[in-house]
């Protein structure tokens, strides 16, 4: 049961962050490749934030966003410029200049060590002190995001800011001829995008209770893309069935009784397979109302 | 010692790489014109390949080199075949045979890494005793002035490949518009695949050198990929001379950026003049 738990937690976690990314690449067709850069930073301000100032979980998740957007904006309005090849290629450099950011700068991130010891979420009401330490909680913590989150989404797709955004998908320049400016949405949903993220990254952080660089590689990003991409671009939904394939898929594996380092590979392995016959079959994946 | 000298000479070192890398992905590129990220996978394979046959199977390095090579190119061709050109065939959009790409990289990585250990390997062993040169006060290996050396003969062929053969005319004529090449008569499918095949060979022996100079590890694709990329970009991408530049210049950046700050931030230094260019000068410092 705890195990079934554990899955869910981190499928609500994965969904998050597909929503989010499927704000941008799904909605936009902006193909960004540095999603686990905003979940990282947004992981590592609210590790930082509980242990070294002892600050509540909701305000730092809070904080962190604010954290994670004034670093989205060093990057999104260059990639706002861009569209295609370029904006992936500058989307790949920011996440890996992210990654040795927390990789190297050690008096603040602890580098390879990672920060442990991050307190579970809690909250105080009047006299009422509650915890969210039990698995089951958290589950319920993770689910009240993950529903937020795909609400927000729904709610920025249907409205009339959404629907500039799937014009400037299909077309950027007849957009442009109507008169809007693009690259403002652009950077707008990107925006919203990282702040998405960075909330996952509180959850994360707050649920793992240890974090270290090696979680937000580039090979983090291109799982979250697999995710949308599996799940389908453009459709929130599929976004969420995504995230459950792909989290579930792998624990298959693990009943193979692989060693831990190939079975790591494994998964990897598992996952280019799927993007490649992805592509050569069924680009619009399982549920996609958008194929790039 | 003046740290001058050495720095240049590990710029220019670092440089002759990256312009082998940046040779192979423009050769590419300029066919193909999508940026295949796969290329960064067929580089380790290079490498690995090599270690695999004279680490563990004690072959002679005359032999090895030369089969990993190949071995690096076919592979390169027979992703092409199988994925690539059936995606072009249904005129799929960069955006998918990109996306495809990255599954091919993350496919061959994880391979490399289960059959290898993601452990760090060294093949400088191999060539034996290193013997270093000493050059205006820089001090330089062997293997390092195999690598200048090579690097610059792969160019000249090159450039003799594309500016005096047959091969080098279809090459560009496909670069120019594919769909005119095949009206006039060019095998467009030969031409790419033997393009690709090249591209990926060059790749494979980039891998190769590193394994010498340094050291690989499966990992290391996604940064050789990007250097090469960050090349390409900095002289105009598809243009294989400006890509030299670009490669020269990368390594000048980033070896007198590490001189004032730690080592470790080489691959910082590298993607932040990646955008640096890409906001200031996103055609390159070459036009077209």
């Amino acid at each position: 049961m705890e195990y079934i738990i554990h899955l869910l937690i981190l499928i609500g976690i994965y969904g998050i962050l597909a929503l989010s990314l499927n704000l941008v690449v799904g909605f936009t067709g902006l193909l960004s490749v540095t999603h686990a850069a905003f979940y990282g930073i947004g992981a590592y301000a609210t590790a930082l934030l509980m242990t070294n100032f002892g600050i509540n979980f909701f305000l730092a998740a809070t904080l962190s966003i604010l954290i994670t957007l004034l670093s989205a904006l060093v990057i999104g309005p260059i990639l706002a410029r861009f569209r295609d090849d370029y904006y992936a290629l500058g989307s790949f450099g920011f996440n890996i200049i992210v990654w040795s950011v927390l990789l190297n700068w050690q008096e603040l991130t602890r580098g390879p060590l990672g920060i442990p010891g991050i307190p579970r979420p809690s909250f105080e009401l009047g006299i009422m002190n509650y915890e969210f330490s039990s698995n089951l909680s958290f589950l319920i913590l993770t689910s009240l995001f993950l529903i937020m989150t795909y609400f927000l989404s729904q709610y920025i797709v249907q409205s009339s800011f959404g629907r500039v955004l799937k014009a400037v998908r299909e077309d950027e320049e007849v957009i442009q001829v109507f008169g809007y400016n693009t690259p403002y949405y652009k950077l707008v949903i990107f925006l919203v995008g990282a702040g998405m993220a960075s909330i996952a990254g509180s959850l994360f952080a707050t649920y793992i209770t240890f974090i270290d660089p090696s979680t937000f590689t580039l090979n983090e990003s291109v799982f979250i893309l697999s995710i949308i991409i599996l799940g389908g671009l453009a459709n929130n939904r599929g976004a969420v069935l995504g995230a459950a394939c792909l989290i579930l898929l792998p624990e298959l594996l693990r009943f193979v009784g692989f060693p831990s380092d190939v079975a790591a590979q494994m998964r990897q392995l598992v996952y280019g397979l799927l993007l490649v016959l992805l592509m050569l079959y069924r680009p619009q994946g399982l549920m996609g109302e958008y194929k790039l | 010692m003046d740290i001058l000298p050495q720095l240049v000479a590990n710029s220019i070192i670092a440089g002759a790489l990256y312009a082998v890398i940046t040779l192979g992905f423009n050769l590419i590129y300029t066919t193909t014109r999508f940026i295949d990220i796969s290329y960064g996978a067929i580089a380790v394979v290079g490498g690995y390949g090599v270690f695999f046959l004279s680490k563990k199977l004690g072959l002679d390095l005359a032999i090895s080199i030369p089969l990993a090579v190949i071995f690096a190119g076919a592979l390169g061709f027979i992703v092409d075949r199988f994925v690539y050109s059936k995606l072009r065939a249904r005129k799929a959009s960069n955006m998918i045979i990109l996306i495809a790409s990255l599954g091919v990289f993350t496919v061959l990585q994880a391979i490399v890494a289960i059959l290898f250990s993601s452990q760090f390997q060294t093949l400088s062993a191999l060539a034996g005793e290193t013997r270093t040169f000493e050059i205006w006060g820089g001090v330089i290996t062997d293997i390092q002035l195999v690598m200048l050396i090579s690097g610059l003969l792969i160019f000249l062929v090159l450039a003799f490949l594309l500016k005096k053969t047959m091969f080098g005319k279809a090459l560009r004529a496909v670069s120019d518009d594919v769909e005119v090449a095949k009206i006039v008569g060019i095998n467009t499918d030969k031409i790419i695949g033997k393009v690709v095949f090249l591209g990926s060979a060059i790749a494979g022996l980039a891998g190769i050198f590193i394994g010498f100079d340094t050291g690989i590890e499966p990992t290391m694709g996604m940064a050789l990929l990007l250097k090469g990329v960050v090349a390409s970009i900095i002289g105009g991408i598809g243009n294989i001379y400006g890509g030299i530049v670009g490669a020269f210049l990368l390594g000048f950046v980033e070896n007198f950026g590490i001189w004032q700050i730690s080592g470790e931030w080489k691959d910082a230094i590298a993607f932040g003049v990646l955008i640096l260019f890409l906001l200031f000068r996103p055609n390159g410092i070459l036009r077209r």
